[in-house]
């Protein structure tokens, strides 16, 4: 198993498109940032208008806790789509490729192959949200600053600037939870489609779908609490004023189980699939 | 036997791909399966190789190994964007071995690569693809080789490097080889034994001379002043360029040849033309 999750490691990294999908996910920072730099401003003396004249607010508000609140927003469907393309990609390109056959004429266990990509898949989206996190906090605090943040969820709430760095923290890491499952439901797509294109618009769809049903209200305890789409933005929670640390553990507890299950059927289902 | 198989079926969907197949290879031993596209020659070594399962029969295999037989389906597939070491590397990795330079080295060698090419596999040629896909079959030293239409892509002086390369791997390594290919004139040279396969079923199985004799209605004889002769006057013959198609049994060839001879008809080569619609007759 361990070789089998060296050979996976290897393989991404020595693909050219793993370091396209880092270059997208820094590009997207860097036009935030440019936009955040050439607008924002503007747009932020317009909506605190009138607040600035009762509140006083510590430093710039546009500042580099604003901003890396903004790249981390691009959690709710820029990196998920990015994790898609790529994570089902590697299983996609094994089978368009035909090495999955090559694979499979070695004495290698179908279900630890197919465990291994799984695992690399974890390890590759935990790495791609450091990443994230590491060049956001990098480049929003060496351009904008450090300062008071400011967020618009139910109503406007602010937070200390000490204080903004760690929900940031603590949101880039509830985040990573959710991004896992976007990257293990993509590649139990790949288990199931084998074709690259439908896929990729299958994964997109289901991204879509899973951020519409986020917004609606079923009205049915079960659905609006444990529906995995209910759990996916968990990290939002850290910047309610008070953190419901709670409802935070049980959400990726609760999700992390969906993940593993989605896991589970894409191993059962790779293993009894013919691969010829 | 070191690869026997029992009454293999396979179906896909209303297709019967494969209908009561059995074959057998011993060690050291090269098994040619002839058959037109469709044939069922694929299915049949991707059963063999464990990728897909029979909807009935068995395989067995006559091996202790950990990997008791390495193949290659239809044509090698190989990670494009590695070198030739690194997908040995890879593939040696995941079943396991620890794969040195060394060990690269030497398996490059044994299958005629060259070991200083480090650009990516996407940039070999087929023969060379083909090459790499047999090193890597050959990891884990198999007992038995499969391997599905080798010589499909491969130039003339490609194909006669790994007629080769394969006969030298049963001849020295002892290694059961069961080889298919559409190509008669390629089986003919190295398979020992045949097996005639066509909508699914095996027509024919027998040595690879009786099989070719079976099914050979004339002999192509070439030499120089082949259009002097005046025994070939009593046969029915065509007579182009330097080169004589006879129609003659395998039985009376010999005579043949031993009466241009004495004509000092001077020959240089006789070969068998197969009518392939003989071949594939049940």
């Amino acid at each position: 198993m361990k070789n089998l999750i060296f050979a996976e490691v290897y393989k991404l990294f020595k693909q050219g498109k793993t370091y396209y999908a880092l270059g997208a996910i820094f590009l997207i920072e860097i036009i935030i940032l440019f936009s955040a730099y050439s607008q924002g401003q503007d747009a932020l003396d317009m909506i605190l208008d009138n607040l600035k004249q009762s509140f006083y607010f510590e430093g710039n508000l546009l500042n580099g806790n604003l901003l890396s609140y903004l790249i981390l927003n691009t959690l709710w469907f820029h990196l998920p789509l990015i994790l898609i393309v790529i994570i089902s990609g590697t299983l996609t390109s094994e089978y368009k490729d035909r090495t999955l056959l090559s694979v499979m004429l070695q004495p290698v266990a179908k279900w630890k192959f197919i465990l291994s990509k799984y695992i690399v898949a974890i390890l590759f989206t935990f790495l791609i949200v450091l990443f994230l996190a590491v060049t956001t906090f990098i480049l929003a605090y060496s351009i904008f600053g450090d300062g008071d943040l400011i967020v618009y969820l139910n109503g406007l709430s602010f937070f200390e600037s000490s204080d903004a760095f760690n929900r940031i923290l603590w949101a880039f890491g509830f985040g990573a939870i959710s991004m896992i499952f976007f990257s293990v439901v993509s590649l139990t797509l790949a288990v199931i489609l084998e074709e690259p294109t439908k896929t990729w618009i299958a994964g997109a769809f289901f991204l879509i779908i899973s951020n519409l049903l986020a917004k609606v209200n079923f009205k049915n305890y079960l659905l609006d609490n444990w529906l995995y789409v209910k759990l996916n933005d968990t990290w939002q929670y850290l910047f309610h004023f008070n953190i419901p640390w709670n409802k935070i553990y049980l959400n990726t507890t609760v999700l992390s189980l969906y993940t593993i299950v989605t896991v589970f059927i894409g191993v059962i289902i790779f293993t009894k699939k013919d691969v010829g | 036997m070191i690869i026997t198989s029992y009454n293999l079926s396979k179906s896909y969907k209303s297709v019967k791909a494969l209908k009561n197949v059995s074959i057998s290879c011993k060690k050291g031993e090269i098994l040619g399966v002839i058959g037109a596209n469709g044939s069922g020659k694929s299915t049949l070594f991707k059963i063999l190789l464990g990728v897909l399962k029979p909807d009935t029969g068995l395989v067995t295999i006559s091996s202790k190994k950990t990997k008791p037989i390495g193949g290659i389906i239809e044509k090698p597939a190989l990670y494009e964007y590695l070198n030739a070491h690194e997908n040995l590397k890879v593939f040696g990795r995941i079943q396991g071995l620890k794969i040195t330079d060394k060990f690269v080295i030497n398996s490059l060698k044994k299958v005629g690569l060259p070991i200083d090419r480090k650009d990516p596999v996407k940039n070999f040629s087929m023969g060379m693809k083909q090459r790499l896909g047999i090193a890597i079959a050959l990891l884990n030293n198999p007992e038995c080789l499969v391997l599905d239409e080798p010589f499909s892509g491969l130039d003339p002086m490609g194909i006669s490097s790994l007629n080769t390369l394969i006969t030298t791997l049963a001849e020295e390594q002892k290694l059961g080889i069961l080889i298919s290919s559409h190509i008669l004139g390629e089986l003919n040279k190295i398979c020992h034994r045949l097996t005639v396969l066509k909508n699914g079923e095996i027509i024919k199985s027998g040595t690879t001379k009786d099989i070719i004799n079976e099914s050979t209605i004339a002999y192509n004889i070439s030499a120089a002043n082949i259009s002097t002769s005046e025994v070939l006057k009593s046969y029915d013959v065509t007579i182009k360029n330097h080169q004589a198609t006879v129609i003659v049994a395998f039985e009376d060839i010999s005579e043949l040849l031993q009466k241009l001879h004495n004509e000092n008809i001077a020959i240089t080569s006789c070969t068998p033309e197969v009518n392939m619609n003989k071949l594939f007759e049940n």
